[in-house]
This record gives C-alpha cells, sequence and structure tokens, in this order.
C-alpha cells in the first residue's frame, strides 16, 4: 500500500472512532479553539509533543522550528505569540528541548554557510555564550546536551523579552514560562527552569543538568 | 504464487461452477463413495429406514448444495443427529410423524437464517474449529479400524465416544481384535492404505494421471480383490455383512414405494414441536461448525455466508422431510473427503448426489460389491489428513494460548461428542479471554504531589483486584487523578471501588479528581468532581 493511502486511511479510521467515542468531538472544536499551552519546540520528527503529553486538540498551540530558537527577528514566531498571548490569553509557555537535537549538533561545529546554518547562528551564539561549561564536558554528546539544556534557557530569556510576553506581565497576567527537556532515550519530559512576572531577568542561572 | 497464475486463479474463479468441471467430476465420485456407506450408517444408527439416509444424502447434496454460499462442504446426513433422531424415532406415534418434525424443523432452520443467526458461527475461535478437525480425524481412524479389519460391530458414521450398545471407541478397538479378523478385508484395507498414501505423494504433476483420485483406484480395486478371493481362496473372501448394502428394489414401483410422505395431521403434536426445534437447533450448530471448518480447510480459503447456509440446510429439511429422508446437516467427514479429492465448486457437492441418485436407482447390486474395509481405507487416509502431527506442532509454535484450546477440544471430543466437546473447547477459549484481558489494566504514575491511576481498557469486576491495588498504593497528602478517558464501559463493581475510595480520601488528605470517558456516561456516577483541565 502507498504511504499516503496508509496516511489517509488512518485519518479515516481516526476521525470514525473519534465520533464513535464522542459524538460531539468534532462539533465542539467547530466553535472555538481555547488552548491553555503555546508550546514552542523542534521540528525533529521524533518530537511529538501531543503525542508524548497526550495533549488533546484544542489543548496546544504549537510552534516548530529547527532547536527550537526564539529570535526577536522571527515574523513567524513572533506572530505566534502576539496571537497566542495576546488574542487567545495564554498564559502557560513553554520551550522544549530534546536529546539528540541535529540542529544543536551542527551548532557545536561552528557556523556554516547557507540557509540552515544562517538560522543555527542563533543558536552558534548560545554555544559562544555558555563556551566555558560546555567545553568542559568529557565528550561530544555530554557536549550536546549541555547545549540542548543552555540553548532552553536562553532561548525561554528571549521569550520573556518579547512584547506580547511583556504586556501581559505589565497587565498583571500570571504568565509563566516553562523551560524544558524531553528526553527521546526514555520518552519522559525532564523540567529545567520557570519564569514568571517575579523573576529576575538579569539573574537566571543555567539550570542543573538533566540530560545524564 | 506468482503474480500471472494468481491472476489466472483469479480470472478461472470468475467463470461460473462449472469451470471446474475437470477436478469436481472425479471428486464427486470419491465423495458419492464415501457418502454412501456413511448415509447408510446414519441411517442404521438413527433406527430410520435406511433408505431414508441415501434421500437425506441425495438432498443434502442437490438441495443444499444449489443454495449454499459454500463451495466445498457436502451436506446430508449427520452422525451428530443419530441420537436424538432415534429416541425421537421411538417416543413419536409412526415415522411418519417424525418426518413432519423434520419439515417443521427446517423451517425453524430458515428462520435461523432470516434473524441472522449464522453470525453465531464467527464466536468459535479457530484453535477449537481446528481442534473439531483434528478431533473427527482422530475419530475417523479409531472408528474406521475395526472396519478395515472387517468388523463391522457399530453402525458407519458414529462420531461419539460412548456408543449406544454400551461399549466405547476404545472397547471397541480392543473387541476387534478378539473376534475373527476377516483377513480378506484387512488385506484389500492394508493395501488400499499403503496406496493411498504413496499416491499422495507420487501422483503425477500432469498428465492425464494428475487427475485420478485414490480413492477410485482403491475402490476398484477392493471389488476387484474381492472377486478375485471369491475364485481363489474362498476361506478369506469378504461376506455380504462387511460390504455395502444399498436397498435392491425389484421394479419402479418398489423403487417409489420408498420414499415416504410426512403425516400433516400430527400437526397439532407438542412433541412434534419440541422435537422440530431441538432439531433445528442442534443441526443448525452443526452445519455452521462444519461450514466454519471447511471454510479453514479450503484451499482458497474463500468464506461461506452462513445465514444462506442456514437457509439451505432448511430448505434441505423441509425437501428431505417432504420425501422421507431423515434430517440434514454440513458434514465435515464428506466435506473433508470433498477437499481432499481435490473438489474445488458446488458442483462436486450436487453431482455426488446425482451419482448417489443415479447409482442407487440403477446400479444398486454394482454398489454392493464394495467392501466396507476399501472405503475404510480411505476415511482413514482423510482422518490421517485431519489430524496430521504437523497440525499438532504448528498450534503448538503458536503457544499455549493457542495450544490448549485446541487440545483440549480435540480430548473433549474424542471423549465425549461434537457439540459438548465444542462448548469446553469454548469455554477455555474464554477463560483465555478473560485471562489475556486481566493483565495490566492499570496504569499508576506520580510525581511530586500528584499521582494518576488510569484505567488503559474498559473495567470489568475481573480487573477488581487490580483497581484496589492501585487505589491502595496512593500516599497519604497527594492530588489524584482517576483517570477513565480510554474507557466506554466501568462496571458497578468497579465505580463501587472508586466511590469507596473517595469517600475515604478526605481522611487522607487526599484531593481527588476524575476524568471520565469521552460520553460521559461514568462522571454521575462518581462522588468527585470532574478535572477542569483541558489540555489532556
Amino acid at each position: 500500500m502507498q504511504e499516503i493511502n496508509q496516511l489517509m486511511l488512518h485519518n479515516r479510521a481516526w476521525a470514525t472512532e473519534q465520533v464513535a467515542e464522542d459524538p460531539q468531538f468534532f462539533t465542539r472544536h467547530v466553535a472555538d479553539q481555547k488552548p491553555v499551552f503555546l508550546w514552542i519546540g523542534c521540528s525533529d520528527s521524533r518530537v511529538a509533543p501531543d503525542q508524548f503529553t497526550q495533549a488533546v486538540p484544542g489543548g496546544l498551540f504549537i510552534h516548530r522550528n529547527i532547536a527550537n530558537l526564539v529570535q526577536p527577528g522571527d515574523a513567524n514566531l513572533m506572530a505566534v505569540m502576539d496571537f497566542a498571548v495576546g488574542t487567545l490569553n495564554i498564559d502557560r509557555i513553554v520551550v522544549c528541548g530534546h536529546y539528540g537535537c541535529g540542529g544543536i549538533k551542527a551548532a557545536l561545529g561552528g557556523p556554516t554557510p547557507g540557509p540552515l546554518g544562517d538560522w543555527l547562528q542563533h543558536a552558534v551564539n548560545v554555544y559562544d555564550d555558555h563556551r566555558d561549561e560546555i567545553d568542559a564536558m568529557p565528550d561530544a554528546e555530554a557536549r550536546a546536551n549541555r547545549l540542548v539544556e543552555c540553548n532552553v534557557r536562553d532561548q525561554l530569556l528571549h521569550v520573556a523579552a518579547t512584547a506580547p510576553v511583556r504586556a501581559a506581565w505589565a497587565a498583571g497576567r500570571d504568565l509563566e514560562l516553562h523551560g524544558w527537556v524531553y528526553d527521546l532515550r526514555d520518552g519522559l519530559l525532564k523540567t529545567l527552569l520557570e519564569i514568571d512576572r517575579n523573576t529576575d531577568l538579569g539573574d537566571v542561572d543555567r539550570p542543573e543538568r538533566v540530560l545524564l | 504464487m506468482s503474480d500471472q497464475t494468481a491472476d489466472s486463479a483469479y480470472v478461472a474463479a470468475k467463470h461460473g461452477i462449472f469451470s471446474s468441471w475437470r477436478t469436481d467430476v472425479p471428486a464427486s465420485i470419491v465423495v458419492a463413495l464415501v457418502a454412501l456407506p456413511l448415509c447408510l450408517g446414519v441411517a442404521l444408527a438413527s433406527g430410520a429406514p435406511l433408505f431414508a439416509g441415501l434421500i437425506a444424502g441425495i438432498v443434502g447434496g442437490i438441495v443444499v448444495g444449489m443454495i449454499s454460499g459454500s463451495p466445498l462442504s457436502v451436506s446430508g446426513p449427520a452422525a451428530g443427529l443419530t441420537a436424538i433422531v432415534f429416541t425421537a424415532i421411538e417416543g413419536l406415534p409412526s415415522y411418519e410423524t417424525f418426518l413432519l418434525a423434520v419439515v417443521l424443523a427446517g423451517i425453524f432452520q430458515i428462520g435461523f437464517s432470516l434473524t441472522r443467526g449464522g453470525v453465531l458461527a464467527e464466536f468459535v475461535p479457530s484453535s477449537v474449529i481446528t481442534g473439531m478437525l483434528a478431533a473427527i480425524g482422530l475419530i475417523l481412524i479409531l472408528k474406521q479400524l475395526p472396519h478395515a479389519i472387517g468388523y463391522d460391530g457399530e453402525p458407519e458414521g458414529e462420531l461419539s465416544f460412548w456408543q449406544r450398545d454400551g461399549s466405547n471407541t476404545m472397547s471397541t478397538l480392543f473387541e476387534m481384535f478378539r473376534n475373527d479378523i476377516v483377513w480378506g478385508a484387512a488385506l484389500i484395507a492394508i493395501i488400499s492404505l499403503l496406496f493411498l498414501f504413496w499416491w499422495d505423494k507420487a501422483r503425477p504433476k500432469d498428465g492425464p494421471l494428475r487427475l485420478l483420485p485414490g480413492p477410485l483406484v482403491v475402490v476398484a480395486f477392493g471389488i476387484t480383490a474381492n472377486m478375485f478371493f471369491l475364485l481363489a481362496a474362498p476361506s478369506i473372501a469378504i461376506a455380504p455383512s462387511h460390504m455395502v448394502n444399498v436397498p435392491v428394489s425389484n421394479s419402479p414401483e418398489e423403487f417409489l414405494a420408498l420414499f415416504r410422505l410426512p403425516t400433516f395431521g400430527a400437526i397439532g403434536n407438542g412433541a412434534v414441536w419440541t422435537i422440530a426445534l431441538t432439531l433445528a437447533i442442534v443441526a443448525s450448530l452443526e452445519s455452521l461448525l462444519s461450514v466454519k471448518a471447511v471454510d479453514e480447510i479450503d484451499p482458497k480459503r474463500r468464506v461461506t455466508d452462513k445465514n444462506r447456509e442456514l437457509l439451505a440446510q432448511g430448505t434441505g429439511n423441509i425437501v428431505s422431510g417432504l420425501l422421507g429422508g431423515i434430517p440434514i446437516t454440513s458434514v465435515i467427514v464428506r466435506s473433508s473427503a470433498n477437499v481432499d479429492a481435490g473438489a474445488d465448486s458446488r458442483l462436486s457437492t450436487v453431482l455426488h448426489a446425482v451419482w448417489l441418485l443415479l447409482s442407487v436407482a440403477f446400479i444398486p447390486f454394482v454398489l454392493n460389491l464394495i467392501p466396507l474395509s476399501a472405503l475404510a481405507a480411505i476415511l482413514i487416509a482423510t482422518g490421517y489428513k485431519l489430524a496430521k502431527p504437523k497440525l499438532f506442532t504448528d498450534r503448538w509454535k503458536q503457544g499455549f494460548t493457542q495450544f490448549i484450546p485446541f487440545v483440549a477440544t480435540v480430548i473433549a471430543i474424542l471423549l465425549t461428542d461434537l457439540l459438548v466437546g465444542i462448548v469446553i473447547g469454548l469455554l477455555i477459549g474464554l477463560a483465555f479471554v478473560i485471562w489475556r484481558n486481566l493483565a495490566d489494566v492499570i496504569t499508576y504514575v506520580d510525581i511530586d504531589n500528584a499521582v494518576m491511576v488510569r484505567a488503559k481498557r474498559n473495567l470489568y469486576f475481573i480487573h477488581k483486584v487490580q483497581l484496589q491495588a492501585a487505589l491502595s498504593r496512593i500516599p497519604d497528602d497527594h492530588d489524584v487523578l482517576i483517570d477513565l478517558s480510554g474507557t466506554n464501559f466501568v462496571d458497578l463493581d468497579n465505580i463501587d471501588i472508586i466511590n469507596t475510595f473517595i469517600k475515604g480520601a478526605p481522611f487522607r488528605n487526599l484531593r481527588v479528581v476524575i476524568k471520565g470517558d469521552p460520553r460521559g456516561n461514568l462522571a454521575p456516577l462518581i462522588n468527585a468532581p470532574l478535572t477542569n483541565n483541558r489540555a489532556t
């Protein structure tokens, strides 16, 4: 059977089963979306947030890019933030890195030419900022793991610096930012750090190591 | 099979029932030869006129064969019904009254068909069906051995362990050695068996000989060998009592007089209705099991429409009853002989009845030259194919959840009879279903001060222990989520356990919330708030 047909058949089966278990399933969705989390994660095909959190459709508002980077000049992500925080009133934002991230491994090798290299320059900058600790790691795997973790911290700070988040905090909203990593090896989410409106953004430490 | 041959097989299959006559015609002759003594034997064991068995066989082939959707099943008088038929004929005022019960049974069966009763057959697991086939194979071998050496103490076609004469399969086997062995019969059986097994391997792949069925050779050999014994060695020749014994009529009038009509006046007799219903139920079950089993040994693995089969069986019984025949079911021994002989379509089963009719009407004296031991050899070879050691080793390799119901069915059928054996096999199969569903239905996870107890599947009373154990694991002073969203049914036993747990929760400082089933049927039954989290 062709891949495309099997994919379509799975869709048919899923839709049928949803209605069989819960006749209101699609009717509810047509009305509106009220997601609880904004998820900023990696595009890696193995890291599917609504599968490993078992989130329901309507639960997560998702933005994925290579190496889960938050670049102030990224019009796509800035639009997502604007809509999610400003319009959907989401108060929980997750930045989630993951074990074995290809973008992070590439960044450890330094700058490269081409669109992908341009994109990853942002991660190379993270590496530069934490070089002292990362280079002290015993092997390549540990260095990559540590850059994954430092990258989540730095990107979370970028999120905190965006206009929609600052506006939400200024308005007194209880908006929280969570930095996590997903460990491909055991399927578990591991928490790194948390930022809320009381956090001193100038004094956020590097997180404890969790990818061991 | 290459794509090309698969394609041509597909094309051939589309060409209607006459396209496969090359294999169906020889197969039909083999089946007719096998059916002949079985029809007579079942009639004898049923306490019915011998000719009634032949009527049932002919109607089973022609009427049921034409209507049924099963390509390979053969219907006729069934050993499994002999006990019921025997007592019914004894208890009713006349044989003709019994015929009315047969007609009514047929009408009931059509009723079952219209109410889609045929689906029942699909609930029997294949381990039990193949167990039934293997058991029948073993029974064939055990029950035919005495016939093979000329000990015909028991009518042909009997399948029950306990026989009506008070003996059983095993005691009959010992009995046969204490009697005088008919050496002519034994000789014919042994040579026939050797030939059949050899022919099975040595049969040429092409040329005209490829279509020659071994059983035909065996029957021809049996007749000639016995003629030779009569001339050359009369002391070992087989007496007529060990040969096929078809009623011979001397004139067309005498032949027609063998057919009888039901007594329709007995329609008000309650016993007739009771017997009719019993017959209808048992015959339907036997037919469904048999058809299901035949589908299992069909080389092309075609699937028979079971409701249409009940319609065919019902019509068959109406016609059989109207003509004076005993009740019909689909029968495994003849069907597997049919498969074995290479039949491909219903043409074979229909033709077998045509040969029965023609030979009984015109050449009964030739049929009566066939030694039962030659037919016994054919049935023993068929039995071996049904109960091959490979069947047992294959099931063994599939693991004990397959092997145990299989073997249990084999043993139960060997020691009791078909229906009781199947029921025992089914119960063991069900026990495995319960056992498989018992394992690991609850997930227990925790982080910091939160715990989730989740049902992966529906919860039934068999899961009470697991649910109770998971809830007991929860330490004091925690947030608790009981997640039932993976279910669409939780029985009241388990709801009770959850509610009891919730009642005790405040005393342990547990804050319990529920995630119900997607339809929202369970939440109202449970005395805890629903979780108001939306993302998961």
